[in-house]
């Protein structure tokens, strides 16, 4: 039977790095290939060994498919092509590609900048990774090879963010990445087909909430940073160079346009310029507001925010700054932090999660006192703030993706076991489909019942409506031939077709009975009476009576001889094709009664 | 440990054991397990425990949970298993039957928890950890747990059961090796205990009727045989010999790419690779029987084998061959045929039906091209290979994925219809093209390869992937025949394919597609690196529209090309205006004005790729000495500086100081001193510069207030060359320790600038911060304020402290338990929080 397996490397009941594995109709698929900060050894990369057990990379897998530019999707990307050896396609939205090796590089800055680390990707193996890559337009159906197709569907959540629908024959998977199904101030809403999927592949981060309006969070943002720069102080906001921060300066831009504000707003590093040069280059992949506003006033060209110079630090009086990187962990962000860290009337705005280890994680857990080199104790006095940007679809909204796709298979990653179990007793209840939620290394197997088409020979087609049936749409109808399976491809064709294209002889196959009949007369004698029985009940086959002694009905055969013991029965032999297996039978059945009395 | 880890320990175990504590971090989880392994290796008394008690309570309370979390339940097995690892502690946790509780089969091996994989891991993970000594073997074997490792052989998780599998053989290995009294045979009674009941299990397995019974099997011997090259596994193998051949002898092999894994590693180990006879035989046999797609990796082994059977090497040698030598039978007449291999061994039936097959051509193809290529990159190869039957067949299988030849043979026509625009194989047959281009012999075919090579370059069919292999071939190709042309003279030949190269890429610079511009000029500049010598290559290319197309790219709108566009002027540069005798007249464009144009790019750039490439080809060029007279590589190098010390982009500014490094180096090698005798001494320095004079150079190019801002660089692998520089040079000027007292210099005005600097840069480097307001009266450019900066400033201290990483903090024990402390108690509402 065939089916469909998926085994998550990562993002199976975590919310750590993404890299599932899918194999569907003999096609090996890669789904992410993600990166987990967490770490800082080999453990930040998933376990590739795990792919293939026998021979290369490049020979099994058919090819890597990166939902959306966040590292924790395709921040093992350059680390897999260029030193495991992975030499095949890779496939990402074209916003994806353009913004992946900014965040790629800035990464791999900020690890060798803090550890000196040599076992690491360089600026050279992330840009030959990128030209391995082909970018798809959304709704592109892109051929991978003959049999495997691909299809992008606009995700929300960043930039580029995409959908992926693998298809190969009629079996098909839909894997969602990370997505939002509410629209937000730069992003549009989620969206993809009615394609009824055998699998689909669905995130969970917020498996089990129910988020509030995001206009109450960034409400709640704007009236702290206006707070404190109405009292003098400064905000930090660490950032990565790309995503949230577009969003957070749209955020800052209009209120301070609306309300007038003259503190300056600066943008800490070198790579903002490239980052809104992508957002202005892709407008077609913004929401429609920012879209439609585009023609009188670019979003991203912005007035008041302002690129940082090192020096405007210490510079007295109120001031906004967005730095990298986002968790506070090494750069210009940290250097800022220390600076302003001291003084109450300062703010730190943390938008997104930290990981463990970080001076991030450090001060959104609370502490207050932190250690830094050279055994200083640094006091943080500012304020601290943690503010959840992140969009991720909510309980809600997973569940109104799968009544949009309608899916026969639900399958659950990026999300934490527990809440996992809830959404998929949920999801079994409400669409009465099957739900998995594999851990990572665990293989789940779907099966799954795909309708095969076949092409049916025009001569095969003309022959049934010569008789008769002109074909209807509506109903579906049996057709008789003979099935070929050539190429890998099904084809229904008539049988003297199917020999002379194997070219092979026909034999012909005749199916025999005896039927044994109490007759004491003369062999010719019983005969005759057969004959004059048949042609009596037959009136309208071509019954006949042969010169050598022997009874035609159609194809069917009729020879009598005496038994050897009982001279008293008759033996009555009948054979007949399989073309005429019903009257053969009726035959049969109707000799076995045996001759009527009176002839 | 430190006295304030051991104080924060018992906090940290008891929120770890408390149910009420939503579970912390996994990888809070991994890195406390990291440091109890540390601590565990480092000391094998029970000390650890005696002075923590808080780990023995730990484990006890966890077992006593009623449902413990499985994250908790799985990192207390790692944890007791790490702690296990030696007797004495093994024996202070077994008082408690913590270990029995923890790993026996009235343990966790029944409970609901068990389903759950991470717990499963964990089990795996401690016990493995604890394999070290025979307690820990007898626990297993008499405790009911080792027929639970069996079982997890086959568990759902990949990586449970490849984790059971690697335990089951650290345990073979362990019992034999600390068990066994007297030499073993393949009796039964001679094996200790522990061995004989995973023996026991691998025989059993191999003859049972389960397909993932005999493969589990397999992989554990695999990797025994792959792990252990003790004289004891030839006498588990005499046991198991016959039955493995069995296998081979089946209609359809079962296992076969784990049993040709398993052939393979035996072929590697010492132990085999003298057995004389049945061995070899049943590789050879391997060999015969598998399809040539499951033989492929054991064939290869064996070919990197320096000492193996003669004939053995020959049946490898005709597995490998036989694709490649079908392609030559399938594309030839049936007269001019000249084949690889000799058709006494050759057996190609199964093959050909293999390459007429659409789903199996392009994957036997591809491993073989693969393999080749893996053998050809091995600097000495074991064997010898027929390279220009290889380099035809290569050429043929180019054509057919091109669509260049039309066989007229039955398979030919197949074959060439499977391959045509096949991406796959066209690379890897490019990639072994390439590889092959190192090995002498091959000669007479390179008309025939550089017409394919150029028909790849030209075509519009060749995807970007493609393309970037063809040049790397055809770089490798042109190196090759320049080699040729001088020895042979036949020099028309190497300048009409020149030529025609240069006209298809001057096409390709042209491309639309990003990829092909930058993979062009990568070419461009890989050709130049390795030919600029030849004076047929530098006259090809310079009488080419390539130079200015090079040119123009310097303003392409893609970041990466402009940066390959950089570097590629910056080679062109050698060949025009630093070249002794130019060979024609280049008047594209003058010295002065690619300079200038590259410190445009260097100061205007948006993006830092293209200002990494400059910075870059300055160095090269001052290394190389092209930067002209004295004064101007003084003018040169102070501007390049200037530039780039306030560059975003820290590697720029450590771009930067690798120039200053050059500069200082080679300037310095004119006092004669023995400090650089490789460095190519730039021409227009004159020789024996004093000292003073060399300082002075130093300071009028405003080095040093380049070098002492970047010791405060927030980018700490700026800093720290910076300081290696400036240490460098105090070496210099003051070859013997003349370390000045800092409170001493502070009478004149000059030391006191300095007696400022040195405590800015104390504070600054910790602070990473340099003053941006002026330098306090600090003169960098005044020689004599920078002789006394060197000698006062206590740059080793600084070193020190930058070498340190600088997350060595927050990586700390003691963080990671403040870290896991500071989250108990709170509501964790971003738990589930990413990106």
């Amino acid at each position: 039977m065939p089916e469909i397996k998926v085994t998550p490397l990562g993002a199976g009941q975590d919310v750590g790095r993404s890299c599932i594995l899918v194999s569907i109709a003999g096609k090996n698929v890669m789904l992410d290939c993600g990166m987990h900060m967490g770490y800082n050894d080999d453990r930040r990369f998933p376990d590739f060994s795990y792919i293939t057990q026998n021979g290369r990379l490049t020979d099994f897998l058919d090819c890597v498919i990166i939902s959306h530019f966040h590292l924790d999707h395709c921040g093992a990307l350059p680390y897999f092509s260029e030193m495991v050896g992975y030499d095949g396609p890779i496939y990402m939205t074209h916003p994806t590609k353009a913004i992946c090796p900014i965040l790629l590089e800035d990464y791999r800055k900020i690890t060798v900048d803090k550890k000196g680390e040599t076992n690491f990707f360089t600026s050279q193996m992330i840009k030959d990774c990128m030209k391995k890559v082909v970018a798809v337009h959304l709704h592109q159906t892109v051929q991978v090879d003959e049999e495997l197709e691909i299809k992008a569907y606009y995700a929300g959540h960043v930039l580029g963010a995409a959908m992926f629908q693998i298809k190969v024959g009629c079996e098909s998977v839909v894997y969602t990445g990370d997505y939002n199904m509410t629209p937000d101030r730069h992003l549009g809403a989620a969206w993809v087909d009615k394609c009824r999927p055998d699998l689909l592949i669905t995130e969970s981060t917020y498996a089990t909430t129910i988020r509030d309006s995001k206009r109450c969070r960034e409400r709640d943002f704007l009236k702290k940073v206006h707070e404190t720069v109405e009292r003098g102080g400064k905000v930090l906001i660490p950032v990565f160079a790309l995503g949230r921060a577009q969003e957070l300066c749209i955020l800052l831009e209009t209120f301070w346009e609306r309300m007038n504000l003259k503190a300056p707003i600066y943008f800490s590093t070198g790579l903002t310029e490239k980052a809104n040069h992508y957002y202005k280059l892709f407008i077609t992949w913004t929401n429609q507001k920012i879209r439609k506003t585009f023609v009188q006033r670019n979003m991203f060209e912005f007035k008041h925010i302002k690129a940082f110079d090192r020096a405007f630090a210490d510079n007295p009086g109120p001031m906004v700054v967005f730095a990298t990187p986002g968790m506070l962990h090494a750069g210009q962000s940290l250097q800022i932090f220390r600076k302003w860290a001291g003084n109450e009337k300062n703010m730190v705005i943390m938008p997104g999660y930290c990981v463990q280890g970080t001076v991030g994680h450090k001060i959104l857990s609370g502490q207050r006192k932190l250690e830094m080199e050279g055994r200083q104790i640094l006091e943080v006095k500012m304020q601290v703030e943690y503010m959840s940007f992140s969009a991720h679809a909510d309980a809600k909204g997973i569940m109104q993706l799968i009544r949009q796709a309608e899916p026969r298979n639900v399958l659950l990653v990026h999300g934490e076991a527990k809440k996992m179990e809830f959404l998929k007793q949920k999801i079994e209840q409400e669409f009465h489909v099957s739900c998995y939620m594999p851990a990572n290394g665990e293989t789940t197997t779907i099966f799954t019942n795909p309708s095969i088409p076949v092409d049916i020979s025009l001569g095969l087609l003309k022959r049934e409506t010569a008789i008769g049936l002109v074909p209807d749409v509506k109903k579906p109808k049996l057709m008789h031939g003979t099935l070929l399976m050539k190429d890998n491809s099904f084809r229904l064709v008539s049988p003297e077709q199917a020999l002379k294209e194997l070219g092979l002889t026909e034999h012909q196959l005749r199916f025999t009975c005896r039927v044994h009949i109490q007759d004491p007369r003369k062999e010719h004698e019983t005969v005759l009476r057969v004959y004059n029985h048949l042609k009596g009940v037959l009136k309208d086959y071509s019954v006949q009576h042969l010169p050598d002694g022997s009874i035609t009905v159609e194809s069917i055969l009729i020879q009598a001889t005496a038994h050897s013991e009982d001279q008293g029965t008759k033996v009555l032999l009948v054979s007949w094709t399989y073309q005429d297996e019903e009257l053969g039978s009726y035959l049969t059945a109707l000799l076995k009664k045996g001759l009527p009395q009176s002839t | 440990m430190t006295r304030e880890c051991s104080l924060l320990l018992p906090r940290v175990c008891a929120a770890l054991a408390d149910p009420r504590q939503p579970s912390s971090d996994d990888t809070c989880l991994e890195k406390l397990l990291d440091w109890f392994r540390e601590l565990a290796e480092s000391d094998p008394t029970v000390k650890l425990m005696e002075d923590n008690p808080c780990l023995t309570e730990f484990i006890t309370s966890v077992l006593a949970l009623p449902e413990p979390s499985p994250s908790i339940l799985s990192f207390t097995l790692r944890l007791a298993g790490i702690l296990a690892a030696s007797e004495n502690r093994f024996q202070h946790l077994q008082q408690e039957q913590l270990l029995v509780r923890l790993f026996g089969r009235d343990g966790f091996l029944n409970s609901s928890l068990w389903e759950d994989a991470s717990v499963r891991s964990g089990w795996v993970e401690g016990v493995h950890s604890m394999m070290h000594h025979q307690l820990a073997l007898h626990l297993l074997c008499h405790g009911g747990g080792i027929n639970m490792i069996f079982t997890l052989q086959g568990d759902p998780s990949l990586f449970v059961a490849s984790a059971a599998s690697q335990l089951l053989v650290h345990m073979l290995t362990l019992s034999v090796e600390s068990e066994t009294t007297k030499p073993l045979t393949t009796k039964d009674c001679n094996w200790p205990a522990c061995a004989r009941m995973i023996i026991k299990h691998i025989e059993d397995s191999l003859q049972s009727s389960s397909a993932s019974d005999i493969e589990q099997s397999l992989k554990l011997l695999t990797g025994l045989f792959g792990s252990c090259r003790a004289a004891w596994t030839e006498v588990l193998w005499l046991g198991i010999a016959k039955q493995i051949e069995s296998f081979l002898m089946e209609e359809t092999v079962r296992a076969p790419h784990t049993l040709a894994n398993l052939l393979l590693n035996m072929t590697w180990s010492p132990v085999f690779c003298d057995t004389e006879g049945s061995f070899w035989a049943l590789v050879t046999s391997a060999l015969e029987h598998l399809t040539p797609v499951e033989a492929g990796p054991l064939a290869v082994g064996i070919l990197r084998l320096y000492k193996c059977p003669q004939d053995v090497r020959i049946q490898a040698l005709t597995v490998l061959l036989q694709p490649m030598d079908c392609i030559l039978r399938a594309a030839s007449q049936p007269l001019e045929y000249a084949g690889l291999l000799d058709e006494s061994v050759s057996d190609p039936i199964t093959v050909e039906s293999l390459l007429s097959s659409k789903s199996s051509c392009t994957g036997l193809l591809c491993q073989t091209l693969a393999h080749l290529e893996e053998l050809l990159s091995l600097v000495l190869l074991p064997v010898d290979l027929p390279y220009t039957s290889l380099l035809r067949s290569l050429i043929t299988i180019l054509q057919f994925c091109n669509g260049f030849v039309n066989p007229t043979s039955p398979l030919g026509s197949t074959i060439s219809r499977i391959l045509v625009n096949c991406f796959r194989v066209q690379r890897s047959a490019l990639d072994v093209l390439a590889a092959l281009s190192e090995r002498k012999g091959c000669d007479t075919l390179i008309e025939n390869l550089f017409d394919v090579l150029l028909a790849y370059l030209e075509s519009p069919n060749t995807s970007p992937t493609v393309l970037k292999k063809t040049f790397h071939a055809t770089s490798k190709w042109l190196a090759r025949l320049q080699e040729l042309s001088c020895s042979n003279n036949q020099w028309q030949q190497t300048e009409k394919i020149l030529k025609d190269v240069f006209l298809v890429l001057q096409k390709r610079l042209c491309s639309p597609c990003w990829e092909v511009r930058d993979s062009s000029l990568e070419f461009l500049t890989v050709l130049i690196k390795c030919l600029r010598d030849q004076d047929e290559f530098r006259q090809s290319l310079l009488s080419s529209e390539v130079p200015r197309l090079t040119e123009n790219l310097l303003e392409d709108p893609e970041s990466y090309v402009r940066a390959s566009a950089v570097t590629a002027v910056g080679h062109l540069a050698f060949i025009t205006y630093f070249a002794p005798e130019s060979p024609v007249t280049w008047n594209h464009c003058n010295k002065e004005n690619t300079v200038a144009k590259l410190q445009e790019i260097l100061s205007t750039d948006q993006e830092g790729f293209p200002r990494r490439a400059v910075i870059n080809i300055f160095t090269k060029w001052l290394r190389q000495g092209c930067t002209g007279q004295l004064e101007d590589t003084v003018q040169f190098v102070s501007r390049a500086i200037q530039t780039v010390e306030h560059d975003l982009d820290w590697e720029v500014r450590l771009g930067g100081l690798e120039l200053v490094e050059v500069f200082c180096t080679q300037t310095i090698c004119q006092l004669g001193l023995p400090k650089c005798p490789y460095a190519p001494v730039s021409s227009a320095v004159s020789p024996s510069l004093p000292q003073d004079e060399s300082l002075q150079i130093f300071c009028r190019a405003k080095l040093f207030s380049f070098l002492f801002q970047s010791l405060c660089d927030c980018d700490k692998p700026v800093a720290q060359r910076a300081c290696d520089i400036l240490l460098a040079l105090r070496g210099t000027f003051h070859p013997i320790s003349t370390l000045k007292d800092s409170q001493g210099a502070r009478d004149s005005p000059a030391g006191c600038g300095i007696a400022w600097l040195q405590r800015t840069l104390r504070q600054g480097s910790l602070a990473q911060n340099f003053p941006t307001d002026g330098a306090n009266g600090v003169d960098f450019q005044d020689p004599e304020s920078m002789m006394l900066a060197l000698s006062t400033i206590d740059l080793e201290e600084l070193h020190d402290e930058l070498n340190k990483s600088s997350d060595h903090v927050e990586k700390s024990p003691q963080s990671l338990l403040q870290d896991i402390l500071a989250t108990v108690g709170t509501i964790k509402e971003n738990e589930a929080d990413c990106y």
